[in-house]
């Protein structure tokens, strides 16, 4: 009988097209992760898209959307006998349980296994088309297809199918069936949100129960380079097989459950209830009470009907409390509010971390996390209601009834529109309610109710109604509600994708707006009218989809298309009105759109954007050695108008040619379009210029002479016009403009524009992206790092900005003055040399000022963002002493921070001027005294930019980047160890090497070395950073420190004289002055963590502890150690080991290790034995306990000490 | 008020025609409509009661044009589908209330007074806070006919009313029915001829979208006065000789033995006994009749 039900259910599988629909969607999903890149989750670089990582990767993440498959096919093997009826013949036949329930499960099993194979077939074919990427594909690996599909998706069928089996068996529902899917799949996505909002670094407990796989495989594989993802699976070890193990296991016990309480009758598991519930139909039944009235039938009353205005408001009002009512009174609406109610406080819990760092819960963050989770509810109660309330009379077959009603069809249409809309402004209401709630337990009591009410009921409300009718026509054209579903949840995901195909215009993606950010600064600022114009043209579009639909509805028992536009036909001349109304208000908000996004600013893609730079690279870049002649002083009058959005100004460059050769030609790059005119103080034309201005060549009447100079006088300026289809600039805002040297000419070519993405130049047919020059290159080693055009500078400017604000430009203030109302202010920077990088910020701030030795400090800001004023203040002071006395004397004597929304997050460090996004520090909170702080963290790097970057440059060459960048780190690091001591600068550094880690092992080109790093942040950065503070840490904070002093002393201000006779400094020098400090045993260090990529792979093996007879304990620790030297795409070759590293013995717990020995030992071999004898009674013990070095696996250095 | 049905055609597009050129007029009084499953009675009672248009034809009650005025027809109707669903976890006075509204009653105390007499009427008034979805079919019919005479309807149509619905309330409900009848159109559409031989005045039989008959009760049983005869029948031979032999109306069984009752102007002797016509002898005959054509 087994085979029976096996062969029964597997047939029965293949001749269904289900089946096969889910095969194709499993090969062409996969097909095209191989045969497209930009589809699959491998995306840009080098690892092979059929190497076994991007295999496995797509196998997982098909995996996850299989999980509702799953739930299909062996749910409805269960229950088809029971949905059909055929139970009662089955069951009063002879069969064992074990035929029934095993024929079924594995005839599911094996078809869905098929179905599954999909994937294989898939990725093999995708790897076989000829248009594909053949640089990253490889072939004759048929193992990489079918491994991954043996060790995960096989034992993922196994467990989730017999999980779904076991409670579709039990349950016997089908609404469990089709329900457990899509819950465990939207509580798996939410819950792996919510555990990577924690920026927890654990990956063995949370891979080990990860049932879908993504936290398992970033665990095993999330620091594997390139070489690595194309050459290793993941095999039967660690955490892998622990979690395989674990879910199989869970699969067993769900079939060992399903057959022991699984009960060959008619009763269900939870017959309990159905006896009850029959029990009280029976009760009922008897109740109904007989008849006790006379047999005449009594006359009955007489009404008066009353048709008009009045009543057709009376019945709308009736219709609308009935069907919400239907609504209200369901128990899946319910269910709903409380997963929304459950994910709007869990994700509210998160609102105060941004980045694993707590901020203060503002009230954007909060709407934002509350919103962000509930947004989907919003779509899914509209989507699932918008159907029923369609098909409600049908499917309860009251349609007899209610079509015979006198009402109108557009009475009845609006019953339901505004039933479901107030359904939604429950879901609104609450998911508020729990906004506050969770800012209240939060402890943040600064309820901008406003703002909730704006978020929520005026942005997003009409985005869900616009959805709402949308589903309705949906759901009135098509002949089934599920179709109808299909289409609407299509839709829904579709607009995403065909986003970023680029298919980006607002007024052809269905309910589409423009993307806006609130700042606390801004409001909602210069996104206001984009947004509110399309929603009025979305709502128009839809309303008019609802004119038709309120045309086609179903009346009466017709269901055929002629029929119905037959009807529609005479319907439709009363709905003329609305018809041109919304058809008005479509045209009208549309028209008014395109003219604002299409015809006042230009409207272009990403794609475009990008053939725009690289047209500019094709053209222009021959000249990008041509001699020109560098910006010596600047002098500028910039005028902003915050509530235009808009500035304009006249600025003079003086131009000294520096080469040796007379220069005729000027070029000017003009990237931003904000270059209006120029003009040089000789003669001079226009030679050509190219499209939109972007590159134009002036020849000088009189070339000019190596070292003569030029003025160069130009008008800059940028209008705002009406608003964009989204890519408003965010260098204007009516409170809070900040904008930069780059709205001014560009002297020459400007390579910083070029396009750097390896998938988008190639795109575009650019060849591969130029590298950096070698160090010691002649011509760029004389090219300033960071302002080719220029060395250094002298600066003044006068700048304006309306009455309210106030307007800030590096230099100190001269004069202030009024007039016509606005505000001027002349800031000179003197004899001081700058870097040629300013920038103007305007708006409405409150000033916290303090004197600090001689040092005027301010910080500009929002009122209501006091929170961490002083911490920014006393993280300056400390750095200006540590820098001061650790490195050369500040340059300036002021130090400014301020304020500007948080339409980008950074902070920058300009000429005595940080612009400091209100999104970062000034919200920021620390919650515990050992939390790292932050904000004190950046502005203590910013600060320390005034050194490294604004004292000392490097050339333009390869490594110099980390002389500004990780020095600043370093020097950062060092100020917060100050304040909070070694052990929270640990506790940051893991964050550092995880994040160092996980970037080079999203590399896309190479990982170059430090002291040759190029474009790569977690280079310059974490690993910057946690080297500088090892090194430091190996041979002393004053060696180090006073390396980097003689360093800067002998290269600060390098070309600031009018002749570029030296070149600017580069790494080798930089390595040299660290080499001189360091002793001969520790040279090694600089080779291997500055001149090379080194691994550690650092391990504690065993740990015993015995007392000794003097009361004291010895602890005997064996450990691991081992080195690899690492080339550029990660493959890694072993080093023999001659290294310090520590050894340490600590009391405490996990986490909280407090040192009871720790030593730098001398490791020469793999194995080495240490015994070590401490006064206390120890717990922990371990090599490299603190993760100095650079280790992939770094949770493995520290172990428990056993007792002998 | 008179109902005037004319050329009335209906195709569904699965090429069933479930009307075919019906012509009837109906005036005040309870009216019968009888036919066998399938016949087009609810598909003629659906086009009256607006909810679906025939392919030719016209339908007029008075000077309404049934097909166009659809909303002044359901005014003044109520109607009882073959067949309703109700809405979950609603209960009978909610429901009846708010289809009162719908109805037009805007005056509360009116409003109250009605329904509350219609669940005393229909006997449900114990029950009137409880889910309809609770409801046993017979109660479920019972609501079904109180929603059809919520505000006087003047055009009330009830589609197999009295299925599942036990003796008492039957009787019950045929009396409401023929009190308020008398000065509004009440069309009853059955196939349980009992029903309309209690009832109705004037009756219609239709089979396969035909009208094979229009008249009173009387009038029909007068047609067939002496020409009904029955006889007991043991054997299956003997029952197919009959049927070959004579006009056969129909056989029951009794105790066990077929009675077969046959039309013929004469005695077809040989056993046969004269009855008296029944109504269903008109039924029969007008769809064997119709068979034969």
């Amino acid at each position: 009988m087994f085979w029976e039900f096996f062969l029964f259910e597997l047939k029965f599988r293949l001749k269904g097209i289900s089946t096969y629909a889910y095969f194709l969607f499993f090969f062409g999903m996969a097909f095209l992760s191989v045969a497209a890149e930009d589809f699959g989750p491998v995306g840009n670089g080098k690892v092979l898209l059929n190497g076994p990582w991007a295999i496995s990767t797509v196998y997982i993440q098909l995996c996850l959307f299989g999980i509702i498959i799953v739930a299909a096919i062996f749910g409805t093997s269960i229950l088809r006998d029971f949905q059909r009826d055929t139970y009662q013949l089955l069951f009063t036949k002879p069969i064992s349980k074990f035929d029934y329930l095993g024929g079924r499960w594995a005839g599911s099993f094996v078809a869905i296994t098929l179905a599954f194979s999909g994937m294989i077939f898939g990725t093999m074919a995708g790897s076989s088309v000829p248009w594909a990427d053949h640089t990253r594909l490889t072939s004759g690996h048929i193992w990489w297809y079918v491994q991954p599909f043996l060790y995960f998706v096989v034992p993922q069928i196994f467990f989730l199918g017999s999980l779904f089996f076991c409670v579709a068996a039990l349950t016997r529902k089908i609404v469990v069936v089709y329900l457990q899917g899509v819950a465990i799949f939207m509580v798996y996505v939410i819950g792996i949100t919510v555990f990577s909002a924690t920026r927890s670094l654990e990956r063995f407990w949370s891979g080990i129960f990860d049932p879908a796989g993504l936290l398992l495989q970033d665990g095993v594989t999330r620091y594997w380079t390139v070489v690595e993802k194309n050459t290793l699976l993941m095999h039967w070890t660690g955490v892998f097989l622990y979690n395989r193990l674990f879910w199989t296991g869970l699969g067993l016990i769900a079939l060992i459950v399903c057959f022991a309480l699984f009960p060959m009758s008619v009763e269900a598991l939870t017959a309990v209830s159905s006896k009850r519930r029959a029990a009280k139909a029976k009760h009922l039944e008897q109740e109904d009470p007989r008849p006790k009235r006379s047999l005449v039938a009594a006359k009955l009353p007489t009404v008066h009907q009353i048709f008009g205005p009045a009543t057709t408001w009376r019945q709308l009002i009736s219709l609308t409390r009935l069907r919400l009512s239907n609504i209200l009174r369901e128990i899946p609406f319910w269910a709903l509010v409380c997963l929304l109610i459950a994910f709007a406080v869990n994700n509210g819990y998160f609102a105060g971390r941004i980045a694993g760092r707590d901020v203060w819960p503002v009230t954007y963050l909060m709407v934002q996390a509350v919103e962000g989770s509930a947004t989907l509810f919003f779509y899914i109660v509209a989507t699932l209601y918008a159907a029923e309330l369609v098909w409600r009379e049908r499917d309860t077959h009251f349609d007899g009834i209610h079509d015979a009603l006198p009402m109108r069809e557009t009475t009845d249409w609006l019953s339901k529109f505004i039933a479901l809309a107030i359904a939604e402004l429950i879901l609104l209401a609450i998911t508020m309610v729990c906004g506050i709630f969770m800012q209240t337990l939060a402890g943040y009591y600064h309820f901008e109710i406003g703002q909730y009410l704006k978020e929520l009921f005026v942005v997003t409300y009409p985005q869900v109604l616009v959805f709402i009718l949308f589903a309705f026509f949906i759901q009135t054209v098509v002949s089934n509600k599920f179709v109808g579903h299909g289409i609407v949840i299509g839709l829904f995901v579709s607009l995403p994708i065909l986003f970023r195909y680029g298919f980006e215009n607002t007024l052809y993606l269905p309910g589409q707006t423009p993307t806006y950010t609130y700042s606390d600064m801004n409001g909602y600022g210069h996104f206001v009218a984009a947004l509110t114009w399309a929603i009025v043209y979305w709502f128009g579009v839809m309303a008019i989809l609802a004119v038709f639909s309120i045309a086609l509805s179903r009346r009466g028992s017709e269901d055929s298309w002629s029929a119905r536009r037959k009807v529609a036909g005479q319907r439709l001349p009363r709905l003329v009105p609305a018809l041109v109304f919304f058809l008005v208000v479509a045209i009208a908000s549309g028209s008014w759109y395109y003219f604002n996004s299409h015809v006042r600013n230009e409207f272009l893609s990403a794609k475009q954007r990008r053939a725009i730079q690289a047209d500019y690279e094709r053209n222009y870049k021959k000249y990008e050695l041509l001699p020109q002649p560098k910006i010596v002083a600047v002098d500028s009058k910039i005028d902003i108008f915050p509530e235009r959005r808009s500035f304009e100004g006249t600025g003079t460059f003086v131009l000294q040619n520096k080469s040796d050769k007379p220069i005729d030609q000027i070029h000017i790059t003009d990237s931003l379009q904000s270059v209006e005119s120029v003009s040089f103080d000789r003669g001079f034309h226009k030679v050509s210029s190219g499209p939109r201005d972007i590159y134009t060549i002036y020849a000088l009447d009189k070339p000019l002479q190596p070292g003569e100079t030029a003025r160069m006088t130009f008008k800059v300026g940028y209008e705002s016009h009406g608003f964009r289809d989204g890519n408003e600039r965010p260098e204007l805002a009516y409170n809070g403009t900040f904008f930069d040297s780059g709205y001014f000419p560009y002297i020459g070519y400007d390579r910083n524009a070029e396009l750097d993405d390896p998938r988008r130049r190639a795109e575009e047919k650019l060849p591969a992206l130029e590298e950096l020059a070698e160090r010691g290159d002649p011509y760029w080693e004389r090219v300033n790092l960071f302002t080719p055009q220029s060395d250094w500078i002298t600066y003044h400017t006068v700048v304006s900005t309306s009455g309210d604000q106030t307007a800030i430009a590096p230099g100190y203030l001269k004069k202030a003055w009024t007039e016509n109302g606005r505000h001027f202010y002349e800031y000179d920077m003197g004899p001081t040399h700058l870097a040629d990088f300013f920038s103007y910020l305007s708006g409405r701030y409150q000033v916290k000022e303090e004197k600090y030795k001689n040092i005027n400090l301010q910080i500009f800001y929002t009122p209501g963002h006091e929170y961490n004023l002083d911490d920014m203040l006393q993280a300056t002071k400390s750095g200006l002493d540590y820098y001061d006395k650790s490195f050369s004397p500040y340059q300036f004597d002021q130090f400014r921070i301020i304020e500007f929304p948080r339409y980008r997050q950074f902070a920058q460090s300009f000429p005595n001027t940080v612009p400091y996004s209100e999104g970062m520090g000034f919200i920021a909170r620390m919650k515990k005294q050992d939390d790292i702080d932050f904000t004190y963290f950046v502005t203590a790097h910013e600060l320390g930019h005034q050194w490294w970057g604004h004292q000392l440059i490097g050339g333009q060459v390869r490594g110099s980047n980390m002389m500004s960048e990780t020095l600043a780190e370093y020097s950062a690091l060092k100020v917060m160890e100050k304040k909070y001591g070694a052990d929270n600068i640990h506790k940051y550094l893991k964050h550092e090497l995880d994040a160092y880690l996980r970037g080079r092992a999203g590399e896309i080109r190479k990982e170059p070395p430090l002291v040759l790093v190029q474009r790569e942040p977690y280079v310059w950065y974490q690993k910057g950073g946690l080297v500088m503070y090892t090194l430091a840490d190996y041979i002393g904070e004053d060696k180090v420190n006073a390396a980097l002093k003689k360093f800067l002393d002998e290269y600060r201000y390098a070309n600031a004289t009018d002749s570029q006779t030296v070149a600017y400094p580069d790494t080798r020098q930089f390595v040299a002055a660290l080499r001189e400090q360091t002793p001969p045993d520790m040279q090694y260090l600089i080779t291997d963590m500055f001149e090379s990529i080194v691994l550690y792979d650092n391990k504690a093996l065993t740990a015993t502890v015995t007392e000794t007879p003097d009361h004291k304990y010895k602890v005997e620790l064996a450990v691991q150690a081992r080195k690899a030297k690492a080339d550029e795409n990660g493959n890694e070759t072993p080093m023999s080991l001659n290294d310090y590293i520590d050894i340490g013995v600590f009391s405490g717990a996990k986490d909280h290790e407090k040192p009871l020995s720790l030593k730098k030992e001398k490791l020469t071999q793999e194995h080495q034995t240490f015994e070590i004898i401490v006064d206390q009674k120890p717990t922990r013990a371990g090599i490299d306990p603190y993760n100095k070095l650079i280790d992939r696996t770094a949770d493995d250095n520290l172990i428990d000490i056993t007792s002998k | 008020m008179s109902l005037k049905i004319s050329g009335l055609s209906k195709t569904y597009p699965n090429g069933v025609k479930a009307l075919k050129n019906i012509s009837l007029t109906i005036g005040n009084n309870m009216f019968g409509l009888l036919g066998p499953n399938g016949a087009g009675k609810s598909t003629l009672m659906r086009t009256i009661a607006t909810l679906q248009d025939p392919d030719e034809g016209e339908i007029w009650l008075d000077d309404l044009n049934v097909l166009k005025q659809k909303n002044s027809v359901r005014e003044v109707l109520g109607y009882l589908p073959q067949e309703f669903g109700v809405y979950p976890k609603m209960n009978a006075v909610d429901m009846l209330h708010h289809l009162a509204v719908m109805k037009g009653i805007t005056n509360a105390g009116e409003r109250k007074e009605m329904v509350d007499a219609l669940l005393n009427q229909t006997n449900l008034w114990d029950s009137r806070k409880k889910a309809l979805s609770t409801y046993s079919g017979g109660m479920k019919q019972r609501f079904g006919i109180a929603q059809a005479l919520l505000a006087n309807p003047k055009l009330i149509i009830v589609d197999e009313p009295t299925a599942g619905l036990d003796p008492a309330e039957r009787n019950r409900f045929l009396n409401l029915l023929s009190s308020i009848g008398r000065n509004v159109i009440v069309i009853l559409s059955t196939h349980i001829v009992e029903d309309v031989r209690e009832l109705c005045p004037r009756m219609a039989i239709i089979s396969n979208g035909q009208l094979l008959l229009e008249g009173s009760p009387a009038e029909s049983l007068d047609s067939l006065k002496n020409k009904i005869w029955s006889k007991v029948v043991s054997t299956d031979a003997e029952l197919t000789a009959i049927d070959a032999a004579f006009h056969v109306v129909s056989t029951h069984l009794v105790g066990g033995l077929h009675e077969v009752r046959v039309y013929s102007d004469s005695n077809p002797g040989d056993g046969f006994t004269q009855e008296d016509s029944n109504l269903e002898d008109v039924y029969f005959l007008s769809l064997s009749n119709q068979a034969k054509n």
